[in-house]
């Protein structure tokens, strides 16, 4: 088809967005060092890079330290309830979907008191980009063990060591029926955080990023031993995943070529305890979403949704006139 | 097959009887008794509905549903069969009706009939097929109107498939154009006054709540907060003209127009009062047009007063693409031979010729014309007839001709002609030819097709870039022959059962027409010094021989006897200009074409003459394609050679510690990572504690800069790690 007029008219209109376009008012309070910085850099990144308008961007999460970052996004942003940032963000989605909707969450936030909307939000994948800052602690209320916390981690509410081995946000949402994006990344690679997200902005459907965050004032040197030594990072490339940049590639040698289809693999992968998986585990553009199979035929504002609405009312309504005049 | 006595000849001298007609026809003379295309239904709207579907097969449809296939759903079947055959007499005496009401109709004459009680088996075993029936619509049948009942359904139904995907667009935007208004208007001091807060919340009766003290603690509009002037006042203008808009009714989202004009018609009689519509109705398209830009620019929020005013200013006639012009409605013309004066008929080959949206529809009765003055010497049939094939040559029009009897066949081309964004041109035999008195319109629409006087055909330009993908002649039976053949069966004066082959050809579609009576005469009633030839043979004759002899062909009178008369003069030319008129289509489809006939020839003359066989070539070796890793030059950009302090900037994680012990040493690049901005801004010290606190490890502090530094040798030990 040839470019309508209006696709013509909007070529002309050049934007330039900057980083600094995407940065609010507000200063990230988060403490020095810590891993939620790199990834809201990532993400004003990738909207630079994807030139996508700051009125055309929602930021949604739930709370949390991580969930504070929509206020230092300039786009529209909604710091949600706990646990509940992912509804939120499918209510937005499916009202508009010409928005670019990113949901920011916490490994508290999103596994535990949220672990039912996670589910749901997998099965109904619909087209946004997850991410689950996963310092495996409970960050903002100062140190209270999450469902990802590794068993013996002493907190506040552990000072014993958790008892319970960690829930696997990765292998967890692999088993989910209709899922379609799996994938993990650590905030200490910078390139590969962008470029996984990159990835899963592409991708049409739930894209789940799961990615390791450092929380250096109550989880002080917990990655030491990935972020200092290579080869316990297993770097998964392919033709239709991460490609490993030459820089890169001399460092972190242990790499394995994945096919994000290649389910059986994932799940394997995604189970690793000894070594962290980065890159793509699972991506398949063919599952359905729902936001487009519920996609309404006729457009749907508010008001328009009142007027149906009554207009269906009205059809069994009794009007107080008929009724009085009954009543006589 | 019934079989026919044949005549005892000889037959009586002089001009032959006026009834004759066709020997192939003896089957069909009970065409009210035989289930075929007619009854039509001309289907009611809905999607995944065909357009048109026989009576016949629907009634077969329902049948699937309701009656069981063993002998238990006998009864059922026969008592609907009876019913369809009570509406196919209805419609054959002229009646017209929909579907459902007709149903009704008749199952109220069979149940009163029959004797039985309202309620009894019958009516039940009726009502359940009708509740089974797929579809309802009218029910026509075929006539001198059957061509202009079904264009003007097929257009509806386009039409209002494009009204559906109009007010998609135009609701859409309406409502998102009010949506930015009204977000707007929330931001103002009215929109949190006491009144407005009162009636968002609802009244409470009691007062517990004070809106004018809360509409005082809320915010006070800022005027950086509300929309440009200029911006609400061009989303109002576009408001007004997609509400207002006279192309087609109004839709859900258009109810606040205040001056709201009927909408326009858009079926015409002439293709002159189409082109003058468009005319005047131009600067309304411009208008709606541009409207609809700024609507969809301002809802992407990408109108740039700067960039789009100039170009929207401008905008006229010469700028519309065919896009814009396909969202609006497109013109019906429909036109008539023989009522239709001759001078519009050439106007419409140049409103097609002109790429305009415009659907032309000519319908033709009489194909074969008058015989006085004599058959035009240099064409056969109509000149509407001939426009079907000119308009093919105009490249851009979609054309589809047919008989009556085939539009049902043709109803997937029919649609795909109307869904075509260009002019598209159907041309339509009727067989409702009045010096076709005896015969019914089905059949002689039925002969045309069959004797190649009006062959279907489509051609269709989006189908592809050249005449294999466009030129379409399917729909004609036996279509790489001349004519079609058919097998005669009769009886002889002896009794004897006989069958012969015979070919329908344009001679025995003129039989039918009582004007051209004339034009055949009995084969023994003149001395002609050959035997009567068939039409095929006389076909091959040279043209010399032809002269002195004349095809025959068999016909049939009204008591269905066969014998054969001659075809004189004028008609056997006409019977050859058919047949090349015919060829030239097929080679236009590709059958027996000439140049490519010509070729085969020769190659097949080139391969006897070299029987040599030529050695097998040798496969070249596939080149294997060795991927060259991507090695970049190794140690490129590491460590500063001359000792400088430098960071791996990429790995850099955005987290703040070093920017925020020295802003000026340490900065942030576009990226948003730390690079050393001034080597020489801070101190040795900072350099290599900040090294040590970099938690990816990336800062490398090099060598001191000030050999007067406090404590270098201590603090060249803590970076040796991390140079
Ligand atoms: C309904 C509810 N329950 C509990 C809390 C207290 N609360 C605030 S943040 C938080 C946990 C956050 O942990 P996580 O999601 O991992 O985010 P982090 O701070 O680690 O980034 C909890 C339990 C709350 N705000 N609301
Ligand atoms: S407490 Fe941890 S997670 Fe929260 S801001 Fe500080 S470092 Fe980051
Ligand atoms: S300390 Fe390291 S990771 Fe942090 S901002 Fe500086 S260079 Fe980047
Ligand atoms: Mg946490």
């Amino acid at each position: 088809m040839t470019a309508t007029m209006t696709q013509c008219l909007t070529q002309l209109v050049q934007t330039d967005y900057g980083m600094t376009d995407y940065q609010s008012e507000i200063e990230p309070r988060w403490c020095t060092g810590c891993g939620d910085n790199a990834i809201l850099t990532a993400m004003q990144r990738l909207c630079r890079d994807e030139q996508l308008p700051p009125e055309k961007t929602v930021s949604v999460s739930g709370i949390g330290c991580a969930s504070r970052l929509p206020h230092y996004m300039n786009a529209y942003g909604f710091h949600g309830i706990h646990g509940r940032a992912l509804p939120i963000a499918e209510g937005i989605k499916i009202r508009r979907p010409d928005l670019s909707v990113f949901v920011t969450t916490g490994d508290g936030d999103n596994c535990s008191i949220g672990a039912a909307h996670w589910l749901h939000a997998v099965r109904y994948n619909m087209n946004m980009v997850v991410m689950l800052h996963d310092n495996q602690v409970y960050g903002l209320t100062k140190k209270q063990a999450s469902p990802t916390s590794p068993k013996g981690l002493t907190t506040n509410t552990t000072p014993f060591g958790a008892a319970l081995n960690p829930l696997n946000p990765l292998t967890v949402t692999l088993g989910i029926s209709n899922v379609s994006f799996v994938a993990q990344v650590v905030d200490w690679i910078p390139e590969l955080l962008y470029e996984v997200l990159h990835m899963a902005y592409k991708h049409k459907g739930f894209s789940f990023i799961r990615i390791l965050q450092r929380c250096p004032n109550f989880m002080d040197h917990h990655f030491d031993n990935w972020m200092q030594d290579p080869a316990r990072t297993r770097i998964l490339t392919h033709s239709d995943g991460l490609r490993l940049k030459p820089e890169l590639s001399r460092v972190y040698k242990k790499q394995e070529t994945h096919d994000p289809l290649d389910m059986p693999r994932a799940l394997a992968l995604a189970a690793l305890t000894d070594e962290v998986p980065v890159g793509i585990l699972y991506k398949n553009p063919e599952v359905p979403c729902y936001d487009e199979l519920r996609a309404g035929e006729r457009p749907s504002t508010p008001s328009l949704v009142e007027t149906v609405l009554n207009e269906e009312f009205d059809k069994v309504g009794i009007w107080p006139a008929e009724t009085a005049e009954a009543g006589r | 097959m019934q079989h026919q006595t044949i005549a005892p000849t000889p037959m009586p001298s002089g001009p032959a009887t006026p009834s004759l007609r066709p020997a192939l026809f003896a089957r069909y003379r009970a065409l009210e008794d035989l289930r075929h295309d007619y009854p039509l239904i001309l289907v009611d709207r809905k999607a995944d509905r065909p357009l048109l579907r026989p009576l016949s097969r629907v009634i077969d449809d329902t049948l699937k549903r309701v009656a069981p296939a063993d002998l238990s759903g006998e009864a059922l079947r026969s008592q609907v069969l009876r019913l369809e055959a009570g509406i196919r007499a209805r419609i054959f005496a002229g009646r017209e009706g929909r579907l459902s009401d007709l149903w009704r109709e008749v199952a109220a004459e069979m149940i009163e009939t029959s004797g039985e009680a309202p309620f009894g088996a019958l009516d039940n075993n009726l009502e359940t097929a009708r509740k089974a029936l797929p579809l309802d619509g009218m029910v026509i049948g075929c006539d001198g109107e059957t061509p202009g009942k079904v264009l003007r359904h097929a257009w509806d139904a386009k039409q209002a498939a494009k009204a559906h995907r109009f007010r998609k667009i135009v609701d859409g935007l309406i409502l998102k154009l009010e949506d930015i208004l009204k977000s707007d208007h929330m931001k103002s001091d009215e929109a949190h006054g006491p009144s407005a807060l009162a009636s968002a919340m609802g009244e409470t009766a009691n007062g517990a709540i004070d809106f004018g003290a809360l509409s005082s603690v809320l915010h006070r509009a800022r005027p950086e907060d509300r929309l440009p002037a200029d911006r609400v006042d061009r989303i109002r203008g576009a408001l007004g003209v997609l509400r207002c808009q006279p192309f087609f009714g109004p839709g859900r989202a258009s109810h606040n127009c205040a001056e709201r004009r009927d909408p326009y018609s858009y079926t015409f009689d002439t293709c002159s009062a189409a082109l003058d519509a468009y005319r005047e109705r131009l600067p309304d398209v411009l208008e709606f047009t541009k409207a609809l830009t700024v609507a969809e620019l301002e809802v992407a929020h990408k109108y740039r007063p700067e960039l789009h005013d100039g170009i929207l200013a401008s905008f006229d006639e010469s700028d519309l693409s065919a896009e814009q012009i396909n969202l609006l409605p497109s013109a019906l013309v429909c036109l008539r031979d023989g009522e239709t004066e001759s001078a519009e008929i050439a106007r419409s080959y140049e409103a097609l010729a002109c790429g305009l949206p415009i659907t032309v529809m000519i319908q033709v009765d009489d194909l074969l014309g008058p015989t006085s003055p004599e058959p035009p010497a240099h064409s056969f049939g109509a000149g509407t007839a001939r426009l079907a094939t000119m308009a093919i040559g105009l490249n851009n029009a979609f054309v589809l001709q047919c008989a009556s009897a085939h539009i049902h066949g043709m109803n997937a081309e029919l649609e795909r002609g109307m869904e075509y964004e260009g002019p598209a041109l159907f041309s339509i035999f009727s067989g409702a030819t009045p010096s076709v008195p005896d015969v019914a319109p089905y059949i002689v629409s039925a002969a045309a097709t069959e004797s190649r006087a009006f062959p279907s055909f489509t051609y269709d330009p989006s189908a592809g870039g050249d005449w294999a993908a466009r030129f379409d002649l399917t729909y004609n039976p036996q279509r790489e022959a001349d004519w079609p053949l058919h097998r005669l069966d009769y009886e002889d004066a002896q009794g004897q059962r006989q069958s012969e082959e015979v070919a329908f050809t344009f001679a025995d579609f003129a039989a039918c027409d009582s004007r051209y009576a004339r034009f055949f005469q009995p084969v023994n009633g003149e001395a002609r010094e050959e035997a009567p030839v068939t039409v095929r043979d006389w076909m091959k004759l040279q043209r010399a021989a032809a002269n002195f002899s004349a095809p025959a062909i068999p016909v049939i009178d009204p008591d269905a006897r066969l014998f054969r008369v001659t075809v004189e003069g004028k008609l056997a030319e006409m019977v050859r200009r058919c047949n090349d008129a015919w060829r030239r289509l097929q080679e236009l489809a590709g059958i027996n074409n000439s140049h490519a006939l010509r070729l085969l020839q020769e190659d097949r003359l080139k391969r006897e003459q070299t029987a040599e066989s030529t050695p097998a070539a040798e496969t070249p070796e596939p080149v294997a394609e060795t991927p060259v890793p991507a090695e970049a030059p190794a140690a490129a950009q590491e460590g500063a050679a001359d000792g400088a302090p430098w960071i791996e900037t990429p790995r850099c994680t955005t987290c703040n510690e070093c920017v925020q012990t020295n802003s000026a040493l340490f900065a942030y690049d576009d990226n948003k990572q730390a690079y050393i901005k001034d080597p020489d801004a801070g101190t040795y010290r900072q350099l290599v504690e900040a090294a040590e606190s970099c938690q990816v490890s990336i800062i490398h502090p090099g060598q001191p800069r000030n050999p007067d530094e406090a404590d270098l040798e201590e603090l060249i030990e803590r970076a040796a790690p991390f140079n």
